[in-house]
């Protein structure tokens, strides 16, 4: 299974903090999760925005990769404490 | 040094205890920072963490820190859940044999901490809820120790 976490503002866009799911048809990567997950909750393109950074298994990943189905997976928006 | 509570903490007790494992350093810096209430727009403050990743790189800016300046050792400590108005944060604390690298380095951390820490911020006021991301001017202060 996927975990899928999303974290500040992207929270509220998909109307969770988390999910778990099987690697849907046609999902083989981290840009068709992209669409996928739009798609199904209406994000309006937001994983797509620039200042969104992707974590697959706690790492940041700067290139599309190919997905197992057994990630974890985290949507980032700019992030700062203090 | 780090700790990532979701429970309040008293600044004054953890800087009294971080000093007093300091005794061989000549200067400790310390910047505490709190939830501003803002004329009455911010009634409560939630922040959020990703457990792990979280940790992960506040440790990494700790080590950078302490290649940077000839620290004796350095703490964070950064709230995380609700807080009301004038509830301590975050508190950095930085130990060294002169007052130049500690207050450097608290500054380098807390720049580290405002743009690149990875928290969300949920600002919750009478007019709802908003999240906060870094000012321009926090990446510009980030800036100066590239």
């Amino acid at each position: 299974m996927l975990k899928i976490y999303y974290f500040g503002r992207l929270s509220d866009r998909a109307g969770r903090r988390e999910e778990s799911l099987a690697l849907p048809v046609g999902v083989n990567s981290v840009s068709t999760l992209k669409n996928w997950l739009d798609t199904k909750h209406g994000l309006g393109g937001a994983l797509q925005d620039k200042s969104v950074k992707t974590m697959i298994n706690q790492s940041l990943i700067h290139k599309d990769i190919v997905l197992q189905g057994d990630e974890e997976i985290g949507f980032l928006p700019p992030v700062g404490g203090g | 040094m780090l700790e990532i509570m979701d429970t309040p903490f008293n600044p004054g007790e953890r800087l009294n205890a971080f000093s007093e494992k300091c005794k061989d350093a000549g200067a400790i810096a310390s910047f505490i920072g709190l939830v501003r209430g803002q004329k009455g727009e911010v009634s409560e403050l939630r922040l959020e963490s990703y457990p792990g990743v979280t940790e992960q790189g506040i440790e990494q800016a700790i080590e950078q820190a302490k290649k940077r300046w000839p620290l004796t050792t350095a703490l964070v400590i950064h709230r995380i859940g609700s807080m009301g108005v004038g509830e301590p944060i975050v508190l950095v604390a930085t130990a060294s044999k002169h007052r130049r690298a500690a207050f450097e380095s608290c500054d380098f951390l807390m720049d580290y901490l405002k743009t690149d820490a990875v928290f969300w911020k949920h600002q919750i006021g009478p007019d709802g809820a908003k999240w906060i991301e870094p000012r321009e001017q926090d990446y510009q202060d980030k800036n100066r120790w590239s």
